[in-house]
């Protein structure tokens, strides 16, 4: 799969003497941005303009940061709306929520609202008069050694998928390097919101059936918009929860023979996976058949790879980016090796016939994030 | 009369509550609404569909009626729906319904089905509402 990687740059440059602000028409079509939103339900890529304006009010909150200008057009002020990234985003590449303050003049550039609405994304935002780019949203890796060091190891040998306990740094798994479902050996390009370049390639991302296969197609043509992760902060569940660059650590507790799964991205939830033999049912007795979003699950080690097997999903979610359907029917079996301290591979295999003709899989890594906890994005109040 | 305002009254409130998200098969779950005209089994009807990955099957007003759906069918090219079910008036008469429609706002939790049933000697404006 090839995904459209690139900078999103934010840009604040130095103060200018304008004080009326103009609607100056288009620009070109700027990189995909990297957000955990797919912006382009909201957004439309086609449709981008620049915005000259004064900043009255910067809105700094989870998911997603606001800025609010007043933009002069036809001698009218307008109010415009201008969407950012999350302030965990903003705040890794430099930002705080006192980066702008009402009064300072900005140039926006981004696409516009779907709908008509006076709002833009901000893809660039820098101060009026200068081209001068003092934050940038950097979604590349972090530089990571040079050296290639093993993967670390728990007193009894087997591989530790996070931090051991003397580790000094803390650290996580992020930057996917896929960031949707596509079954392995398939090439098709979308970009990393799982949308894809050119919708004939539907059928070829996974093996649909009829009815899955046109609900994919849907959900598609109507950019990702009806997404339940960020309409109404569903949890993503499922392999979605391995695509986020956001990321996720994997807590080991050996004497309690369990894995915490904690998530970077969604609703900042977690999972459990049972190493102690059990079968993946209920833990409270009457709830075995209660379907859940993170469903159940249970695992254990086969030689370097931790294995889980996860049952029990619930409908109300989409389990990956891009908008690919799962039913209740839908068993997880996902395989988890740290090949060196660095990186993580990810292998799962969906068997669903519920939704799908046969199983099928899918995989990618994760690298490690050194020296830092989770970023605290939270999806809440149902803000998309 | 009763009946009418029973129906509309359930349908709002229906209608008032947040749809509960389903994101798997479109036509799973529990659906309230009207068939109009309906003189063997009031104008107020419960259809409870299921999806196994082969088949849909489902209930029209369980619990009551229980009338069970024979045949449903599901074209994803246009989201039509085609439901037929067999069951008998208070008098023993065979009463067979074919039930076909539309799905309409088939990406909201809320999405309805629109379209008519008819049986042997009736027919009339069919609508759903999945809850």
């Amino acid at each position: 799969m090839q995904t459209f990687r690139s900078r999103l740059s934010i840009a604040v440059a130095g103060a200018s003497a304008l004080a009326l602000a103009a609607v100056t028409g288009c620009a070109p079509d700027p990189a995909p941005a990297p957000a955990p939103l797919p912006i382009y339900g909201k957004f439309d890529p086609t449709q981008t303009r620049t915005l000259e304006g004064v900043v009255t009010k910067l809105d700094w909150r989870n998911p997603h940061a606001h800025i609010f200008m007043n933009v002069v057009s036809d001698g009218e002020i307008e109010n415009w709306a201008v969407e950012l990234e999350s302030p965990s985003e903003l705040h890794l590449s430099g930002w705080n929520g006192e980066s702008l303050v009402p009064g300072d003049h900005i140039v926006i550039e981004g696409p516009l609202a779907r709908n008509g609405s006076r709002q833009i994304f901000g893809h660039s935002v820098r101060r009026d008069g200068s081209s001068e780019q003092l934050f940038v949203l950097n979604p590349d890796l972090p530089l990571r050694s040079s050296e290639s060091r093993p993967a670390p190891r728990w007193p009894d040998g087997h591989v530790a998928l996070g931090a051991t306990p003397d580790d000094t740094r803390e650290g996580y798994w992020g930057y996917p390097s896929e960031t949707a479902l596509v079954e392995d050996g398939v090439d098709v390009s979308m970009n990393v919101y799982g949308q894809l370049a050119d919708i004939d390639d539907a059928s070829r991302v996974a093996p649909m059936q009829p009815w899955a296969l046109a609900l994919y197609e849907h959900r598609q043509e109507r950019f990702l918009q009806d997404d339940p992760m960020f309409l109404n902060c569903k949890p993503p569940g499922g392999p979605r929860q391995y695509q986020s660059r956001l990321g996720l650590q994997l807590v080991e507790d050996l004497e309690r023979q369990r894995v915490f799964v904690l998530l970077g991205s969604g609703n900042h939830n977690y999972r459990i996976i049972y190493l102690d033999g059990r079968e993946p049912v209920g833990q409270v007795g009457g709830d075995d058949d209660n379907p859940l979003y993170y469903g159940r699950s249970v695992g254990g080690w086969e030689g370097d790879s931790l294995v889980a097997r996860t049952v029990g999903f619930n409908e109300d979610f989409w389990f990956t980016n891009g908008g690919l359907p799962h039913t209740s029917q839908l068993a997880l079996t996902e395989k988890f090796t740290r090949v060196d301290f660095d990186t993580l591979r990810y292998e799962v295999t969906i068997d669903d016939p519920g939704a799908y003709t046969r199983p099928w899989s899918a995989s990618w890594e994760l690298s490690w994030v050194d020296g830092t906890e989770l970023p605290a994005h939270i999806c809440q109040e149902n803000r998309p | 009369m009763r009946a009418r305002l029973f129906s509309a009254a359930v349908i709002l409130c229906a209608l008032a509550l947040p749809g509960h998200t389903q994101e798997g098969h479109p036509l799973k779950g529990s659906w309230i609404g009207e068939w109009q005209g309906n003189e063997v089994h009031d104008e107020f009807v419960v259809v409870v569909l299921d999806w196994n990955g082969r088949e849909i099957t489902g209930t029209i007003n369980p619990g009551t009626d229980n009338i069970a759906i024979t045949s449903a069918e599901l074209n994803a090219e246009d989201w039509t729906v085609r439901l037929v079910a067999d069951t008998e008036d208070a008098s023993g008469r065979a009463v067979d319904y074919v039930i076909t429609g539309t799905i309409e706002d088939l990406e909201l939790p809320n999405r309805y089905i629109k379209g008519t049933w008819q049986n042997g000697s009736g027919r009339g404006d069919f609508e759903i509402r999945r809850q």
